[in-house]
């Protein structure tokens, strides 16, 4: 069915350009038909043209001659002769009154019986004695016979009354023969470069004489027989040709003898009985004409040519075209079946996003009510007993949110939802921040711990803090995780020039005295789930995920990891990530004095719709005296904000997911109030269970100025509180 | 080991094969030679004349070996060929010598165009025209000219002291004085018509080739009269008149056959007769006479004429001429017929004027006083239409007979004739069963058999022996006329001669026949083969020669002692001549009836058929 449809579309397009090629053809068929008849009829003229002027030359020439002949039979009419005259002498002497201008000229007198009489003679019969024979008393003819010498136009007059000479012998005829040679002017032409042949030819069609520089082609005695067997060029025959010279005086043809073309042309000489003919090779005839047509011709085969080329071309073209839309189609069908999957894919994906991001938020916000309750009861001066229950919950839960933070980065990894967002860094602050990180880790631990940092060329580089730290922090982590008490930890930072002079590399080596690793293992140490031996697990607490999503962020800032490790002997861990350099100007300059300062007193107006959080988070901040105001949502936190006079509040914790409003359009609010000379500088921070990378960067995106995930880790909040205030 | 075998094996299979295939290439080239034998070209080519079996139609057999020529003995006259072409039956190449254009145009559709073939082009123009049609075909061209005039025994004239003629005056003068010494002066045979028609027109050339003369004459042959012109002819019958009374023609010499003259002139009892440049050699007077060909005199010695015509004219019919390969074949027979070699075989390169260029014709001494008229062109081409002839000897035996007593009388009785209607035309026959003349090895020649066997059955005669090519053309089953009747075997040259002869004198006979060569009777081929009515041959062809084994009557052996009566029909002059020399016979009654007077016996008067053929030969 579609083939057939297909067939049809085709079959149309390919019909009219078939009918246009055939067309074309067919129309230079045609023009050149009709250019080859032009060409014969322009030729024809022509010659006809030649032919008519030679044929008033040679009339005109024949009429000379024969008012010489009546000049001399009047001569003769009127003559008394004498018995001593005889025939002979009577010769000479019409020769030398009549012919002495005109070289070439014989006269002759024919007695009653046919006997020839010439100046030097009798010659006997004259053989062509017949052809005086008839109604007519005046013939011109050709002769050539074998009693005079020569070939002759013969004028022969009869006259009126015989005349006798000479004992009475009775003269019938007065007969001047004119050699044909010496006449050569009137009956040929050099027109055609002495290629024409001229042919004189009898009533009868039998060749009377023939003159030409070259062999007669026609080669024949009778020239009419010949004619009417010769092929003709344009549909002629000789009947044809016949009728015509019989009602018109003159008729040209195109003939082909022996394969080769020549023109003919018959006319006939007035009241003589014969007909001239002059047969000339065509290529000899409008030779100008004929190369104009000739070029005309071929131009016109060469515009068709190309014509029906493109026509060819166009059709192919259109062919293509066809074909190509139905696979454009077939693409189209494709890519929507393939734009409704990924919408699919998409949707499932935000789907997933939804669900990853509803989890983080959804774990993290109990999780922060049982750490942080966790913690307020631990500085409740617990029984010990109580106390060290306590304390399980915490290491418990601090596991848990661990494990919880791994599983979800590593599930976002897969799913492209974390990329690598190169910003301008100080990346010597970035190092140094992951340095004070550790050094928490160290708290209660006898590990020797040294940091090293060459100067960096530049401080400042684009790339992504937030994936440095994540990066520096497992690794190290790790590193004082397997580290016994009594080992060392040493964390250098290199930064080597790249070749095209614009990029550094940042090469972070953290070296230990822990636990190392076995070869195998190290095979699969960016596996996820690894851990060496199952009792690892329950003496180092992981998920296994840790170095897997350190690779995957290496990898993912087109940098590279390797390990060295020997069990028993330790880990040396090598991390360098390409960063580019940029101006100081690109930089806006985020650093804060991390000098204690005193957080009493300062107030803070904290926005958190859930209970418990908000509970926590007011003991905690209350700890370190720090006055807080609590709203529910985003909008009372904008209120409240805008009704108080400025600098009424040092600071502004805001959760995110609010009701009514939620904590990115309620600082976006608080940082367009014009009115209120503190809304844009008041710091900002949120305080969220969205704790994802790009939770952080839509927090600084809405005007934010950092972000706390929850659980709440005091500590961190405490240091993020000093350093926005400081700044 | 294995290897050899198979190498040695390979090697006998090649030998096999190379060896068989040379066999059978050789019984391919014999097939192929048997083949040729076999499938030779037949050329079917009409004899005007028994002249041309002397040497002629052997020279053309040797000269074309791949051709299978059939040879017929035509009637001369262009009306048999229209015969033949009535009943599709057109011989390839037509020969004829009584020729004029106006009979041949009625051909003219049949025949081949040569006008624009080489062999045309050998021939002078001027002679040409007087055989170009109006449309410029030319259907017919000449061989070389008989000439035609008086022949004088020289000797004779001096004998007697008469001066040779040089004018008419003087020829009646010489006449005068023969008639008084008691020797016939001129004597011809007046029985054949173109004698009447030469003698006629001869005696007043110079008026028939006067400028009324000539203008007459392109008149007739181009239809636009039928009569004779009074201001021509009137002078022409005055002159002949003179002529027959002045030499004294009579009653006699109106039944004179075409032998009479010439035996006379043999035996010097007669000085002068007609007779052309055969004549010269043929006749030589009593053996040492010296012979000369003289002109028809006319009234001074300018007036005098020789009057010549072409020994024949040849034609080729144009069926089959559109097979170029026949085509070129059929020219180039015509072409070897008419060249030197042809025309040296016709006039035996003495007696007779070339009209081709490249033909040169030695003449004989006798004939040495031709060559001023050769040279002044005076050598009348005489009007030989077929009335021409037939009308000339109903008028001329008229006058030599008394029956008309004046010129008037005779062109009126010309002139009457020529009006009226050609005789002969009723249908008096109907031929119920078809004859081919072909000749098989099988049954022979069945039409020559049915003739001879009918002439046996009408004369009544024990044997007829007759050469097969004396029969023109097949037996066509139809009705026929008189005139269609004698086509089928009337020819100039044969005669049926009476002969008693024993079966001994009968078989040295054949022998001798079949053996001759350079004769008017001579076998060239199976078509020239000779039949036999109420005996049987039995001849071997080996090498184209014909061998006598025996000769049968009705299976049993000719009984050689006994007496046979014999009609033999063939050359008169020339083939009886030596072959009763041979058997001892010296006359051979040949005043009987002619071939076509059997036929018109037996059809016409007695309404009977034909005899039906015989296998009258075994060719081995």
């Amino acid at each position: 069915m579609q083939e057939k449809s297909i067939l049809k579309k085709y079959l149309l397009p390919i019909a009219l350009a078939m009918i246009l090629v055939i067309s074309l053809v067919l129309g230079v068929l045609y023009m050149r038909n009709f250019l080859m008849e032009l060409t014969v009829r322009e030729r024809s003229n022509q010659l006809k043209e030649i032919v008519t002027q030679i044929q008033a030359n040679l009339t005109s020439g024949l009429e000379t001659h024969w008012n010489l002949v009546l000049g001399m039979e009047k001569t003769l009419s009127s003559k008394r002769f004498d018995e001593d005259d005889d025939v002979c002498g009577i010769i000479a002497y019409l020769e030398n009154v009549y012919c002495t201008e005109l070289y070439g000229c014989k006269v002759m007198l024919i007695d009653s019986q046919g006997n020839a009489f010439l100046s030097s003679g009798s010659i006997g019969i004259w053989n062509d004695i017949a052809h005086l024979i008839g109604d007519k008393r005046r013939y011109t003819f050709i002769s050539e016979t074998d009693q005079i010498d020569g070939c002759y136009l013969v004028f022969s007059q009869e006259f009126e009354h015989v005349i006798e000479i000479e004992n009475d012998i009775s003269f019938s005829h007065i007969v001047l023969l004119k050699d044909i040679q010496t006449v050569k002017q009137y009956y040929t032409t050099t027109t055609y470069g002495g290629s024409a042949a001229t042919y004189i030819i009898r009533e009868n069609g039998i060749l009377a004489y023939y003159d030409a520089v070259d062999e007669d082609v026609i080669g024949a005695r009778n020239i009419f027989k010949a004619l009417r067997e010769v092929e003709y060029v344009q549909h002629d025959n000789f009947e044809i040709v016949k009728e015509q010279l019989d009602k018109e005086g003159i008729v040209a043809t195109e003939i082909i003898i022996n394969q080769a073309e020549y023109y003919y042309c018959l006319t006939k000489l007035g009241s003589y009985n014969m007909t001239l003919m002059l047969l000339i090779p065509a290529d000899k005839i409008a030779i100008n004409t004929m190369n104009m047509m000739n070029a005309t011709i071929r131009t016109e085969t060469i515009i068709v040519l190309a014509m029906v080329g493109l026509s060819i071309l166009a059709i192919t073209s259109f062919v293509n075209v066809q074909r190509s839309r139905q696979i454009v189609k077939l693409e189209q069908k494709n890519n929507r079946e393939l734009n409704q999957l990924r919408l699919v894919a998409e949707s499932a994906n935000a789907a997933k996003s939804t669900f990853l991001n509803n989890m983080s938020h959804d774990i993290r916000t109990p999780m922060n009510a049982i750490i942080g309750f966790t913690n307020i009861a631990l500085k409740q001066n617990p029984s010990s007993s109580i106390k060290d229950c306590l304390e399980k919950i915490s290491d418990s839960s601090e596991h848990l949110l661990t494990l919880i933070n791994d599983v979800l980065d590593i599930s976002r990894i897969e799913s492209g939802k974390i990329q690598f967002s190169p910003a301008p860094t100080n990346i010597k602050q970035v190092n140094e921040t992951v340095v004070n990180i550790v050094y928490g880790f160290l708290v209660n631990r006898s590990i020797n711990f040294e940091f090293y940092q060459e100067e960096p060329i530049s401080e400042y580089v684009l790339t992504d803090a937030v994936r440095i730290r994540e990066i520096l922090v497992n690794i190290l982590g790790n590193a004082v995780k397997f580290t016994g008490d009594g080992g060392s930890i040493k964390f250098s930072v290199h930064y080597l020039s790249a070749s095209n002079g614009n990029t550094v590399i940042a090469k972070y080596v953290v070296s230990d005295t822990g636990v190392g690793m076995s070869k195998e293992f190290i095979n699969h140490i960016f596996d996820e789930f690894s851990q060496e031996e199952n009792s690892a697990r329950t003496l180092y607490k992981g998920t296994g995920l840790g170095m897997t999503i350190t690779k995957r962020y290496v990898d993912l800032m087109g940098g590279k990891i390797s390990v060295e490790s020997e069990k028993g002997v330790g880990s040396i861990f090598t991390v360098e990530i390409p960063m580019n350099i940029c101006t100081v100007s690109n930089f806006v300059e985020n650093s804060y004095s991390s000098n204690k300062v005193d957080l009493k007193g300062l107030k803070i107006l904290l926005a958190e719709d859930n209970d418990l959080n908000a509970e926590i988070a007011i003991y905690q901040l209350e700890e370190h005296e720090i006055n807080v105001t609590r709203v529910c949502n985003g909008e009372e936190a904008v209120k409240i904000f805008n009704d108080n006079p400025p600098y009424t509040f040092d600071l502004i914790l805001m959760d995110v997911m609010m009701p009514k409003m939620n904590g990115y359009e309620a600082t976006n609010q608080i940082r367009s109030l014009i009115n209120h000379p503190d809304s844009k500088s008041i710091p900002i921070i949120a305080m969220t269970a969205n704790a994802f990378a790009e939770d952080v960067e839509s927090s600084l995106a809405a005007g934010m100025n950092d972000h706390l995930s929850k659980p709440i880790n005091v500590e961190e909040m405490v240091k993020t509180i000093v350093r926005n205030i400081t700044k | 080991m294995k290897k050899l075998f198979v190498l040695l094996l390979c090697i006998l299979i090649s030998i096999v094969f190379i060896t068989s295939c040379s066999k059978n290439a050789s019984i391919r080239e014999k097939s192929a030679e048997e083949e040729q034998e076999i499938t030779k070209e037949k050329v079917v080519v009409a004899c005007w004349g028994n002249q041309m079996l002397d040497t002629y139609t052997s020279y053309l057999c040797e000269k074309f070996p791949q051709v299978e020529f059939e040879f017929v003995l035509a009637t001369n006259s262009t009306d048999y060929y229209r015969f033949r072409q009535d009943h599709d039956d057109m011989p390839d190449i037509l020969t004829v010598r009584r020729f004029a254009l106006k009979d041949a145009v009625l051909l003219k559709d049949y025949l081949y165009d040569l006008s624009n073939t080489e062999l045309a082009s050998k021939y002078y123009g001027s002679y040409l025209d007087s055989y170009t049609y109006d449309d410029g075909s030319v259907n017919w061209l000449p061989t070389c000219a008989e000439v035609d005039g008086f022949i004088i025994n020289k000797t004779l004239f001096d004998e007697n002291n008469i001066p040779i003629p040089t004018d008419y005056s003087s020829f009646i003068a010489s006449c005068e004085a023969f008639d008084e010494r008691g020797i016939r002066s001129y004597v011809s045979d007046f029985a054949a018509d173109y004698t009447c028609m030469e003698v006629l027109q001869g005696v007043s050339i110079p008026v028939l080739q006067s400028m009324e003369g000539r203008k007459w004459r392109v008149q007739y042959e181009s239809g636009m009269t039928n009569q004779l012109s009074k201001e021509v002819w009137l002078p022409v019958f005055e002159n002949f008149f003179d002529f027959v009374e002045k030499v004294g023609l009579g009653k006699e010499d109106a039944n004179y056959p075409n032998r009479t003259p010439k035996d006379m002139f043999s035996q010097g009892k007669a000085a002068m007769y007609r007779g052309t440049g055969a004549d010269v050699i043929t006749f030589p007077g009593r053996g040492n006479d010296e012979v000369l060909l003289m002109p028809y005199y006319g009234s001074t010695s300018n007036d005098n004429w020789y009057l010549t015509y072409p020994t024949f004219q040849i034609a080729a019919s144009n069926k089959g001429m559109d097979d170029p390969k026949r085509e070129k074949l059929i020219l180039d027979i015509m072409d070897a017929m008419v060249n030197q070699q042809g025309q040296d075989h016709i006039s035996y390169g003495k007696n007779m004027v070339p009209y081709r260029k490249d033909v040169t014709l030695e003449l004989m001494p006798e004939m040495d006083n031709i060559k001023p008229y050769i040279n002044l062109n005076k050598l009348y081409i005489r009007l030989a239409s077929n009335e021409m002839f037939r009308i000339s000897k109903d008028v001329v035996q008229m006058i030599l007979k008394g029956e008309v007593k004046t010129p008037e009388e005779a062109l009126d009785a010309f002139n009457m004739e020529l009006a009226g209607e050609e005789p002969g035309k009723e249908i008096v026959a109907h031929i119920d069963t078809y004859y081919s003349n072909d000749f098989s090895p099988e049954y022979g020649n069945q039409a020559a058999s049915a003739i001879a066997n009918t002439m046996r059955s009408i004369s009544g005669v024990d044997f007829v022996f007759m050469q097969s090519c004396y029969v023109a053309s097949d037996i066509y089953s139809g009705y026929y006329s008189q005139k269609d009747l004698s086509y089928i075997a009337k020819n100039d040259g044969g005669w049926p001669g009476y002969v008693e002869l024993t079966g001994d004198q009968l078989y040295t006979l054949v022998e001798a026949t079949l053996s001759m060569t350079g004769n008017r009777g001579a076998v060239c081929n199976d078509s020239t083969l000779y039949v036999s009515s109420g005996f049987e041959m039995d001849i071997t062809k080996k090498d184209g020669k014909y061998t006598l084994n025996a000769l049968t009557v009705n299976g049993i052996e000719l009984d050689k002692d006994k007496k046979y009566s014999l009609i033999i029909y063939g050359d008169r002059d020339w083939y009886m001549t030596e072959v009763m020399n041979k058997i001892g016979i010296t006359s051979v009654d040949t005043n009987g009836p002619k071939a076509e007077e059997y036929l018109t016996e037996c059809l016409v008067n007695q309404a009977r058929q034909l005899e039906a053929p015989s296998k009258y030969i075994t060719l081995r």
